[in-house]
């Protein structure tokens, strides 16, 4: 057999293809996962970072509720580091109707979520930064999730098991024979290199750029673009998910994560030609603070430090112009039965939340074509990095006193943070101040996570997402990029694509401390280092 | 307490003004908040051609010395930038190509010293070039704590240690016609870069570093000294909170440090700086001058304050105070008769004084000669 063929070719390097190749290459399949940009970079890493208990759902859609609660069960066992289990509060204000608590509290058991009706006070209590003025509250499951390392555990556990990854390499055609799908046509977009792949089955896991690898295989399959606008602000101001207890409506979910809090989002439906630069408009940063506003009265006062929207990959149903009637549930496609296109696989809908169980489905269908007999086990094995449950117990394992530079390691890669070199002062240098990021810890990304730019640095470390936003750390960063790569052109473009990045997230809430931030590295960047 | 002149802002353009009123005979106070753009300060003063006699006289009187030689410089990452009016230890060249082997010398885990990117583009330029590390017991210290490694710490620890580097890169050499060391040297002691130069058998250049800037700090600490000396009051540490201003007339401001003190004089420099000093303070509706309220030039939708291109010119920062031909602030359209307006809180108000830097320079002396004209 030769090295470019496969069992199953995986297109989208999203928590879904990521999660579907980690399924497959644990059945024992020869897997390849091509993403033609870095993994989470569509919606996976453009939410909220929430792990739902399904609660939201639980009135208008028990499905997704049910799964919901079922995978976020899951995902406390299987992805340890990657989650924060915070709990969450619905609360009722003033102008919202108190009736519909006991509404959403009997969808909720019904669809398996533990929801307790607790005392105003008590909630004030428990999360002090909640509006005061609230008249209601109910205590839910809910937590918080990081996509990027849970997409990136994702891919290094394909990978231990046999995977390959192609990073920055785009499909760019199907190579079919007769009325089946055999392989793929890529080109490497950093490098120019074209390459064709083999496998019997191919699945389409691109979220909402779906429907455009399904017209290239020659079939239809209709999304939904719903445009999803949130703001990171650069403090946590809650400790648990604050959501309001009304039906789903904008900018009602403030989600604590690491050392940040996110409020979203909107739902703007939008052309399929914007879904590759999503903007978010002015009127969307004076929404989301207003509402914002209304969950936690500090977020008013508290620097935003970053504006960004996603794409929802809804699947079309109806004519609804705000997507959120859609479900959100998963849809498979067999294109064989559906289309009587061989070899074809199509996974999509669902939410970050669910992407354990569409990968689950996707994989149970790739096994089908290929007869191959064996169980899932990705709900009960641990991601690497998971093993151990408490980052600081992990911390404690590997270094006996750790420093709050290498716990703050241990938080983001769980047990992988053993692999990290130490006890070498030059490799405990910190790069990135503001999160506590060390020379160790960006060689270990280097060395095992497929990290070509400064960006996917960013992705795999929280490099750069701190409050300086990357003043600093990038061009440090830059340099061991440099060095591990042996090419300093290529890094000096890859350092203004990652301000570039930066800036086109700030200059949105471009105002008082962030304007201020942002003059400084434009001058720093352009008259004193010389970009 | 009261002077003849108070100058809010003790940057650049302060400095300069502050030393110029003393010179006169002037009793005058510096307000400075300690943070201001000498600490990224590049070691080239931007837009001043041709520079007046007062103005090297007064650099040099402080111990900054400085050279006219209009050319290209070495930027930290490996480009070339136009220049001319330059501190002592930034070297200009008539072009990029200055030299055929170059040495750069780092430190072992120093990251903000670009020493890869600063070969790359001299390579670029023809070059050959050779990195080497050094590894001076010296700089052990600063590996126990990881965010040590700075241009400050390391330049403190220079001042004593610099003949040891001087030793070790003679030995390094070998038939290279440069050397470049980073901009880590003569903080305290300013004859250090000279020494240098003079003890190591071949071109030395400075090339910069990440913020902050050890030439400009050296600049800060030197321009304060002078000022110190001549017997002006610097205020250290200290800030404006507000003013008091009667028909067209400011009398006195009140400071954070000096609660309910007045500080009174006969005339005001406003150098504040812009964004980054907080001379200028922006919310999501409007740009604003947080003291005396002054009229500032900016656009009001707030989409065409950015370009959202990274590298490109951005609106924003031409934001600035207006002020009339003689500097004298506005404010609801009407000139503040004693309060003048220096540096980069302009903005793009009144070009004729040029940009950047040399703004600094030339608003500073002319509020200087307007004030000593009365």
């Amino acid at each position: 057999m030769n090295a470019n063929e496969f069992d199953v070719i995986i297109i989208g390097g999203g928590i879904t293809g990521a999660g579907t190749q980690r399924d497959c290459a644990m059945r024992g399949l020869r897997t390849l996962l091509i993403e033609r940009s870095d993994i989470a970079t569509g919606a996976t890493g453009r939410n909220h970072g929430l792990l739902h208990s399904g609660a939201r759902y639980a009135v208008n859609d028990a499905e997704s509720a049910e799964e919901c609660i079922k995978e976020n069960m899951i995902l406390r066992r299987i992805a340890a580091h990657c989650i924060d289990e915070t709990d969450g509060l619905f609360i009722t204000l003033p102008e919202d109707d108190l009736g519909y608590q006991q509404t959403f509290v009997d969808a909720c058991r019904h669809a398996g979520i533990s929801a307790e009706i607790i005392d105003p006070e008590l909630a004030r209590r428990l999360e002090p930064s909640v509006n005061p003025d609230l008249i209601g509250a109910v205590r839910v499951p809910d937590g918080s999730v990081d996509p990027f390392r849970l997409c990136a555990a994702n891919m290094l556990d394909a990978k231990l098991h046999g995977g390959q990854v192609r990073l920055h390499t785009e499909v760019t055609g199907f190579i079919k024979e007769g009325d089946t799908i055999k392989g793929v046509h890529t080109r490497n977009r950093q490098t120019g290199e074209e390459c064709d792949y083999y496998a019997p089955v191919t699945v389409n896991a691109c979220g909402i750029w779906g429907q455009h690898i399904a017209e290239m295989a020659g079939v239809k399959v209709g999304m939904f673009p719903a445009k999803g606008a949130l703001l990171i602000f650069a403090h946590r101001v809650n400790n648990l998910v604050i959501n309001r207890c009304r039906k789903p409506s904008n900018a009602d979910i403030l989600v604590p994560g690491d050392t940040v809090c996110v409020i979203g989002t909107t739902s703007t439906r939008i052309p399929f030609e914007e879904c590759d630069h999503v903007a978010v408009t002015p009127d969307e940063v004076t929404l989301l603070i207003t509402e914002g506003a209304k969950l936690a009265p500090s977020l008013s006062s508290t620097r935003i430090l970053r504006a960004y929207a996603g794409v929802r990959p809804l699947v079309s149903a109806d004519d609804d112009p705000s997507g959120r009637n859609i479900s959100r549930g998963i849809v498979c496609l067999d294109h064989e039965t559906r289309d009587g296109l061989k070899g074809f696989i199509t996974i999509t809908g669902g939410k970050l939340m669910t992407y354990r169980l569409m990968a689950e489905i996707a994989t149970d269908a790739v096994c089908r074509k290929l007869a191959v007999q064996k169980a899932c086990q990705t709900a009960d094995i641990p991601l690497p990095g998971s093993e151990e449950k408490s980052y600081e117990a992990v911390a404690q394992k590997i270094w006996e006193a750790p420093t709050t530079a290498q716990k703050a390691a241990a938080s983001r890669m769980g047990t992988s943070a053993a692999r990290i070199r130490t006890g070498n002062k030059r490799d405990d240098a910190l790069i990135c101040e503001c999160e506590e990021v060390s020379v160790g810890e960006i060689n270990a990304a280097i060395d095992r996570l497929e990290v070509s730019t400064l960006t996917d640095l960013r992705r795999r470390t929280r490099v750069g997402m701190g409050t300086c936003q990357g003043e600093f750390c990038a061009c440090r960063a830059a340099g061991l990029l440099a060095k591990a790569h042996g090419c300093v052109e290529s890094e000096r473009t890859d350092l203004e694509d990652f301000l570039q990045e930066r800036w086109k997230g700030n200059f949105p809430i471009g105002w008082g401390d962030t304007l201020r931030e942002a003059e400084y590295t434009q001058w720093v960047y352009k008259h004193v280092l010389g970009l | 307490m009261k002077f003849d002149t108070v100058i809010i802002g003790g940057g650049l353009s302060g400095m300069i003004a502050g030393i110029t009123l003393q010179k006169a005979g002037q009793r005058t106070a510096i307000i400075s908040t300690g943070q201001n753009a000498l600490h990224f300060f590049s070691g080239s003063f931007e837009s001043m051609q041709e520079p007046e006699q007062r103005v090297l006289d007064l650099f040099a009187e402080a111990g900054v010395r400085l050279h006219y030689t209009p050319g290209v410089r070495l930027m930290p990452l490996g480009t070339f930038k136009e220049s001319a009016l330059s501190l002592e230890d930034v070297d200009l060249f008539p072009t990029p190509a200055f030299a055929k082997k170059v040495l750069i010398v780092n430190f072992t885990g120093y990251h903000d010293f670009f020493s890869s990117f600063l070969a790359e583009g001299l390579e670029k330029q023809g070059m050959s070039c050779r990195v080497r590390f050094l590894n001076l017991p010296e700089m052990e210290r600063f590996e126990q704590s990881p965010s040590e490694m700075r241009s400050v710490q390391i330049a403190r620890t220079m001042d004593r240690v610099w003949e040891k580097v001087v030793q070790e890169v003679r030995v390094l050499l070998k038939d290279e016609d440069t050397v470049i060391l980073p901009q880590v040297f003569g903080l305290q002691d300013t004859s250090v870069p000279g020494r240098i130069r003079q003890n190591i058998p071949a071109r030395v250049i400075f090339a910069g570093t990440l913020p902050p800037s050890v030439p400009g700090l050296r600049t800060q600490i030197l321009l304060k000294q002078r000022y110190q000396l001549l017997g002006g009051t610097y205020l250290m540490g200290d800030e404006v909170v507000r003013a008091h201003t009667h028909r067209g007339v400011v009398h006195s401001v009140a400071t954070k440090n000096l609660d309910n003190h007045y500080v009174e004089a006969d005339s005001f420099i406003l150098s504040t700086g812009s964004f980054f000093s907080k001379g200028l303070v922006s919310n999501p509706f409007e740009v604003f001058e947080p003291i005396f309220g002054l009229d500032v030039e900016f656009k009001e939708d707030r989409n065409e304050w950015y370009n959202p291109a990274f590298k490109e010119d951005q609106p924003y920062m031409h934001f600035g105070v207006k002020a009339d031909a003689n500097l004298h602030a506005l404010k609801d359209g009407k000139p503040l008769k004693n309060l003048y307006v220096a540096g980069s809180v302009l903005g793009d108000n009144c070009p004729e004084f040029g940009t950047a830097a040399g703004k600094a320079i030339r608003t500073a002396l002319h509020a200087v000669d307007q004030i000593l004209k009365k």
